[in-house]
């Protein structure tokens, strides 16, 4: 591997001082889908990555490829010699090496923790409820973590920021990208998700002597149930008040309408409830699954699956049930009486039934190592595109992002990785991640302390 | 979020970890009387194995003497008898045809807590140099034959981090399926597990007792030494007596933390310290000088890159992780250059577990050595092999494909050292244990519900 990314022009400085002025001028709307950015003072330098091996995911692999990105998008993606190279343009030649889209983690902890073992520096889950929904993980962000360089210089440009898993409800899950000058920057979308925990975890207090409720999985789904209709309940009533208040704003006779007192709780499942945002379903035995569906079913939510470790018994009724799947990390151990590599093959037995699937790494530390996961499942039977796509295409799809991220098509937001070989190898090194664009630093606490040390 | 073990909860002295304490007793005592050198505690080996294989036409990874293309493994009474592209068999041998695969040492882990139950740390004072792991040796647990799926053909057994000087450590032989004894490592030498930093502090200064610093965890540790040298300079006295013939001389109390004390004093362990932090190893290093007594390793030793020279010079080897870091305040300038950094100032370097789930492929976290600093092949694979077979003190025996040594070796499809490679055999003393293409569990020596 004696590939070497080569710059044939020098304009590092003019792109990082371009690159800056954007950065101040140009916050990404937050809360909603990421849309294109404020219109800049001057348009940035476009950027040519030339020669290399392009995954695109959409359409099939470019060998000797150009990819060209402008103002934070891709702008062209083709074979050598039929992509123009705009004028001025920094062209980077990346002979031997292999360009793909930025990978999306679909479940951490970034932002949320920064040494685990150091309970102030954790702001992983609220557990002093069950239901939790107006818990928001923007709220505890913390952009400038020292481990969001160190994920991002393995190629994960995107991921999904979720509390811990101890509660049913924790609260809502943010999408970000792994790169920007603050928090407003990085939360591309907030309250994208609602975490559901149904695997046994989350049951309070195993000792009859300081039981508190739910200490079952009854009184798991029951609260679960009384907390959606509650919520239903509010709903019903906001609604009511909302017709009343028109009709009155109408003649504006009598006394106008008193608004009920605001539930944030409550208010938190509407749009879960309305099903316009997924709720991520996390089950790991099949009994479980089948309990947290039927909830589910009940309150018309819309789910997208998570874990599934020991569910192998029923992954035909998981593939009928038409929803997206995060496999995760597929290092959870089996069951003792199961076969060793049982978690192993979930992902391509999934994947064999028409499963939509997405990696997790679920962690915050070693999410750098979120494709050797995909890798890993490739061995086990996972056909590789379909394990390049489980950490682009479809995670993009199923957090509703897949207009601007996923692939190396025109008009996406130009989240691009340089690698000196395939993308899921562990002996694989990663050159260059632009994220908008932008070329971003591959300096981190890490090789900061590397390169303080080496030679001594 | 995995981290090194923390303290489980300790559980009541049972009767039958009594009786296995005295026998240990009697057994150390009979060992000190004779002033034998040999750390053999631990059962010999189980009946000698009889039989013939030839592993034929593989991508052979010798780990000592380089790659070897289609070449071929004679196997005799579960030794490698001759390695090489010209080998030749008797038609008696059982062939195993290993064309298209590669063929490498089986993975030797270094560090491991599995099948301990939990049972791991005795964690009621800061120095227990007298428990014995094998003990607690639950050695039906399935992690165990994960672990052999994932290649893994060897590993110590140690006691956890919570105490200073821990316990008296286990070898296994990955034989899934047999009994507990069936399963030790023949005449392996012991280790015993110290530890430092972080966890003793936390483990005894959350009860408000010493240590709560690591001022007071090595000074808990340089006491326990001085009441070793105390003890050992009683009983010797007590021996002059009776050898000038002192027949009215009385016997000093027997102890058994002592007498374990005064063993790594007299240099019959292994020993193997959990220590993360630069100034830590130093510190470690200046106590075993004092008081005379070699380190084998350190383990975790996440900041060796800082003092890889002094670490190097001191002859200790290293049990590391490929890439952890951040899970606690010591481990926070943990970096995935630690481990190559490290070798090329001529630390002896394993890349090990301290995880049930990672043990089950550590052929990655070799990889990830070759891509964080440049490993080539060779060194990248002794990391798994032939260097933590040093550290556990049986490398004349394990860890790599040569002639004399015991074929302890694994078969795969795929490149090993990448993130496809499957164990498709784990042949341990010449035996297949694990063979993927079996239906079931894929063990050889298991029956279920057994």
């Amino acid at each position: 591997m004696k590939n070497r990314v080569i710059e044939s022009s020098g304009h590092r400085v003019i792109v990082l001082a371009t690159l800056l002025s954007l950065l101040l001028s140009a916050p990404l709307a937050s809360g909603q889908k990421p849309k294109r950015s404020a219109a800049a003072a001057s348009p940035e330098q476009a950027i040519v990555l030339r020669g290399g091996k392009l995954l695109t995911i959409t359409h099939g692999v470019i060998e000797d490829g150009v990819l060209v990105m402008e103002n934070g998008k891709i702008t062209a993606v083709g074979k050598s010699g039929t992509v123009a190279i705009p004028k001025g343009a920094r062209v980077i030649e990346v002979q031997g090496m292999t360009i793909y889209p930025g990978l999306i983690d679909s479940e951490t902890n970034l932002g949320l923790t920064e040494i685990s073992a150091v309970q102030s520096s954790n702001d992983l889950i609220e557990m002093s409820d069950e239901i939790m929904p107006h818990m928001h993980v923007y709220d505890a962000f913390h952009a400038e973590s020292s481990l969001i360089p160190v994920t991002r210089v393995n190629g994960v440009t995107n991921a999904i920021v979720a509390p811990e898993s101890q509660d049913t409800l924790p609260g809502q899950d943010s999408f970000i990208q792994l790169a920007g000058r603050d928090r407003d920057q990085m939360l591309l979308l907030r309250d994208l998700a609602l975490p559901m925990n149904f695997t046994g975890a989350q049951r309070r207090n195993r000792s009859f002597e300081s039981a508190k409720y739910p200490f079952t999985r009854m009184g798991m789904a029951t609260q679960l149930r009384q907390s959606f209709f509650d919520a239903q309940e509010y709903g019903h009533k906001l609604a009511d008040y909302q017709k009343k208040l028109a009709e009155w704003q109408k003649e504006k006779k009598g006394a106008e309408p008193m608004e009920p007192k605001r539930d944030l709780k409550l208010e938190a499942l509407l749009p879960y409830l309305a099903g316009s945002k997924p709720v991520v379903l996390s089950a790991e035995e099949s009994n479980d699954l089948q309990t947290a569906v039927d909830l589910a079913h009940e309150f018309n939510l819309r789910i997208v699956l998570n874990h599934l470790t020991h569910a192998q018994s029923i992954l035909d009724y998981i593939a009928a049930l038409k929803v997206p799947v995060i496999v995760g990390p597929i290092y959870e151990f089996p069951h003792d009486d199961q076969r060793y590599d049982a978690v192993y093959r979930l992902p391509a037995e999934l994947a064999q039934r028409g499963v939509k699937i997405a990696f997790a790494s679920y962690d915050s530390h070693n999410a750098r190592n979120l494709p050797y996961a995909a890798g890993y499942a490739v061995a086990w039977g996972l056909p590789y595109d379909e394990a390049l796509k489980a950490l682009t295409l479809n995670p993009a799809e199923i957090w509703g992002v897949s207009d601007q991220l996923g692939s190396l098509d025109v008009g996406k937001m130009a989240n691009v990785v340089v690698a000196n070989g395939d993308p899921l190898d562990v002996r694989t090194d990663v050159k260059m991640v632009f994220i908008q664009g932008r070329e971003t630093s591959m300096r981190t606490r890490q090789t900061d302390l590397r390169d303080q040390y080496m030679g001594k | 979020m995995s981290c090194d073990r923390r303290p489980g909860t300790p559980r009541a002295l049972s009767a039958r970890f009594a009786v296995s304490l005295l026998t240990v007793m009697l057994l150390a005592a009979a060992a000190a009387a004779q002033q034998e050198s040999t750390w053999a505690r631990q059962p010999a080996a189980t009946a000698p194995i009889h039989n013939e294989v030839l592993i034929k036409g593989g991508t052979l990874l010798t780990v000592t003497h380089g790659r070897i293309e289609n070449g071929s493994i004679y196997i005799k009474d579960g030794k490698i008898v001759a390695i090489g592209q010209n080998v030749t068999a008797p038609p008696s041998a059982t062939v195993i045809d290993a064309s298209g695969k590669y063929v490498m040492p089986g993975i030797i882990d270094a560090h491991s807590h599995m099948a301990l139950d939990d049972d791991v740390n005795e964690a009621t004072s800061p120095i227990t140099p007298s428990m014995h792991m094998l003990d607690a040796f639950q050695y039906t647990d399935k992690a165990l034959y994960r672990a052999l799926a994932g290649g893994v053909t060897t590993a110590l057994l140690l006691h956890g981090s919570a105490n200073m000087i821990g316990g008296q450590d286990v070898v296994i032989k990955l034989k899934y399926g047999l009994g507990r004894d069936q399963m030790l490592f023949p005449n392996a030498p012991i280790s015993i597990k110290f530890a430092s930093g972080e966890n003793p502090k936390r483990v005894y200064g959350g009860r408000g007792q010493l240590p709560s610093t690591r001022m007071g965890n090595f000074e808990v540790q340089r006491q326990a030494f001085e009441d070793a040298r105390d003890y050992m300079h009683k009983w010797d006295e007590y021996n002059a007596k009776v050898a000038k013939g002192d027949k009215d001389a009385m016997p000093p109390h027997k102890d058994l933390k002592l007498e374990a004390l005064a063993d790594i004093l007299r240099g019959r362990f292994l020993v193997q310290i959990h220590c993360y932090r630069a100034d830590e190893f130093l510190t470690e290093l200046a106590i075993a000088q004092e008081f005379g007594y070699k380190i084998r390793a350190f383990h975790h030793a996440v900041e060796i890159y800082k003092v890889a020279d002094k670490i190097a010079a001191a002859n200790v080897g290293i049990a590391t992780w490929a890439d952890w870091w951040g899970f606690k305040v010591e481990a926070y300038d943990a970096i995935p250059w630690n481990a190559v950094m490290s070798m090329r100032k001529g630390v002896r370097v394993a890349i090990k577990s301290d995880s049930d789930d990672y043990t089950r492929r550590l052929n990655q976290e070799a990889g990830k050595t070759m891509r964080y600093g440049g490993a080539t092949e060779e060194e990248a694979l002794k990391m798994i092999t032939l260097n933590p077979a040093w550290i556990i003190g049986v490398d004349d025996r394990v860890g790599s494909l040569d002639v004399g040594k015991d074929a302890d070796i694994t078969i795969w499809s795929g490149y090993p050292l990448s993130s496809y490679g499957l164990v498709d055999k784990a042949i341990i003393d010449g035996d297949v244990w694990f063979d993927r293409s079996l239906p079931g569990l894929g063990l050889t020596h298991y029956k279920e519900g057994q």
